[in-house]
């Protein structure tokens, strides 16, 4: 399955994506790349399939129609279950009980990079390998702001430190994309603010290892349903939304949601306090064009395709 | 007023009182019986009841001490039986949880073999088993298998999915979404269900004890009680219940020593 090298650079391709659930059809021939480096927000009316769109990349529930490619193990390869390449963060459950904040960011590692058979049989090699994904593990968690929480159990820290942990555990496997379905919709407005700045400094990172030409380490999907998070994290919005003009495409009934947006967004340092008001023009574009039922556009009115 | 907690000191007195209070009770009880019958031996006085002890920790005149036979007898069948018990229904419930077509296979039967009342099918064992060993291990085992799977097949399938989908984006392999997810996750559950066994698989033993036991608990409280022993029934009964707690104890330090995590808030 391999593409020719030019594709490579591009983490994940959503070919002609269509899924439907019985008589409710929910995606309809939707068409994304996303390059390696990239922030996209994924913004959306409610019901418009943005889980179904994540889900569907995650592999837990493949397309009815088209295809998914991500890269595994170094090739673009069909994506029909969730795999070491795809990390996932999502708003609830996203951390394993039983284990503490070091263990759950270490566990990818050990799950990763041994096997029941080797934990159970080379007990020394397995202590000496515990070590040392651990102290990895620890660095993440400073990344994350977490160094002092290393042997909490989920129950004993706060909603946002849970989502840091999430962020981390995923982090640490550098997957080549990591979605994050509504990370910071149950967090407190200030919690979500440091919580931004933080995604940001991962981007900075990014920008650092593209200055040095190298391959940047971090490829995001954040779906949010708040418009100035997407715009501030974000360095792209795709819009996806079942109200664009079927009618005019030949269609007689609702084929389903695609996207009917994409667009750069303004790039944001960390520590850069954004204002919001400035955000206005945009959100009215996003208002009109993606969460507007009775404003039907044509859907490539607003599309750059092949935008990178 | 309601659940608001008290000092340790008040708690510690209250207990204390509760446990005196039903002494103090029964001292008053066995005394007036006495009054009407001083022969009485249903409700045994004090120096009844240290007669009784002598009975049962005093080899008898084949030798034997009562109560170090009956304790090794009985605890041998709950042991082997609540043993097997555990690593039936323990792999059972796994299967039902994470393996959809054994889920459809094995519901039914378990299903029925929960409802089934193990006493009322004591002929049963005895018509498959005998009545050795093996037939108290397997009445206590069937009598416990169906509660135990049932617990582990529904925490599984109280397990958020998206927690399964994550151990794979983590790289982990089928076994080990079950070793180091679903079974770490049950586990404190699974032990939950094992100490709320352990009453039911003992009412299974002393009534198969009672019916065809030589030896144990059951066969003891049996055959004492026709003899209007009482003084030999209650310490028996108050052992039977001491070593229930026991168990339970242990298993709730187990739990508490390799399950950190978990908040149990039924103590």
């Amino acid at each position: 399955m391999i593409e020719d090298v030019e594709q490579q650079s591009f983490g994940l391709h959503c070919e002609k994506v269509s899924h439907w659930f019985g008589e409710t059809k929910v995606l309809f021939d939707l068409n994304l790349k996303v390059k390696a480096g990239q922030f996209v927000s994924l913004i959306g009316p409610s019901g418009c399939g943005k889980s179904t769109l994540l889900r569907a990349i995650l592999g837990t529930h493949p397309p009815n129609e088209g295809r998914i490619l991500t890269i595994q193990n170094g090739q673009l390869t069909q994506a029909n279950h969730p795999g070491r390449d795809r990390g996932i963060v999502y708003q609830k459950y996203s951390l394993y009980p039983f284990l503490t904040a070091l263990d759950n960011v270490a566990l990818g590692l050990k799950l990763d990079q041994t096997t029941t058979f080797y934990r159970l049989f080379n007990w020394s090699g397995w202590a000496k390998k515990r070590k040392s994904f651990r102290d990895r593990a620890a660095v993440f968690l400073e990344k994350v702001g977490l160094g002092h929480a290393m042997n909490m159990y989920p129950n004993q820290m706060s909603g946002g430190m849970q989502q840091r942990v999430a962020i981390a555990q995923a982090l640490i496997m550098e997957p080549e994309i990591i979605l994050l379905d509504e990370p910071f919709g149950a967090l407190d407005e200030a919690t979500r603010e440091e919580l931004q700045e933080m995604l940001l400094r991962l981007y900075q990172e990014n920008q650092e290892a593209l200055s040095q030409s190298q391959k940047p380490p971090y490829t995001l999907i954040i779906v949010t349903h708040e418009l100035n998070e997407a715009i501030r994290v974000g360095n792209r919005l795709v819009g996806l939304s079942q109200y664009w003009n079927w009618k005019e495409a030949g269609h007689d009934s609702p084929p389903g949601a695609t996207i009917v947006y994409d667009k750069d967004a303004p790039i944001f340092k960390p520590d850069e306090r954004p204002n919001y008001e400035s955000f206005e023009d945009i959100r009215k574009e996003i208002r009109r064009y993606v969460y507007s039922p009775d404003e039907l556009q044509s859907r490539y009115e607003h599309l750059k395709t092949n935008l990178t | 007023m309601i659940s608001r907690p008290i000092s340790r000191t008040k708690q510690a007195a209250l207990s204390a009182f509760s446990v005196l209070l039903l002494l103090i009770g029964y001292t008053w009880i066995s005394h007036r019986q006495h009054q009407v019958n001083p022969e009485d031996t249903t409700i045994p006085s004090w120096g009844q009841l240290a007669d009784g002890a002598k009975k049962f920790t005093q080899p008898d005149r084949k030798g034997k001490r009562w109560l170090i036979e009956d304790s090794f007898a009985t605890a041998k069948r709950l042991g082997a039986g609540i043993s097997l018990g555990i690593i039936f229904g323990f792999v059972i419930g796994m299967s039902m949880g994470c393996i959809a077509p054994l889920e459809a296979f094995l519901q039914p039967p378990i299903s029925l073999l929960a409802k089934v009342p193990q006493t009322a099918a004591l002929a049963v064992y005895f018509v498959f088993f005998g009545t050795g060993m093996e037939m108290y291990v397997a009445m206590i085992a069937f009598g416990i298998i169906p509660t135990l799977a049932v617990t582990v097949y529904l925490a599984i399938k109280d397990i958020p999915s998206a927690m399964i989908d994550k151990a794979y984006t983590l790289g982990a392999s089928h076994f080990e979404v079950a070793f180091e997810v679903v079974f770490k996750q049950v586990l404190p559950k699974f032990i939950d269900a094992v100490r709320l066994c352990i009453g039911p698989a003992i009412v299974f033993l002393i009534a198969a004890e009672m019916v065809v036991g030589d030896v144990g608990f059951g066969y003891r409280i049996r055959l004492q009680f026709k003899l209007t022993n009482m003084n030999v029934v209650y310490p028996y009964l108050a052992f039977l219940a001491f070593f229930g707690f026991l168990l339970d104890y242990m298993l709730r330090f187990l739990q508490s020593k390799i399950c950190p995590w978990y908040q149990n808030d039924s103590k």
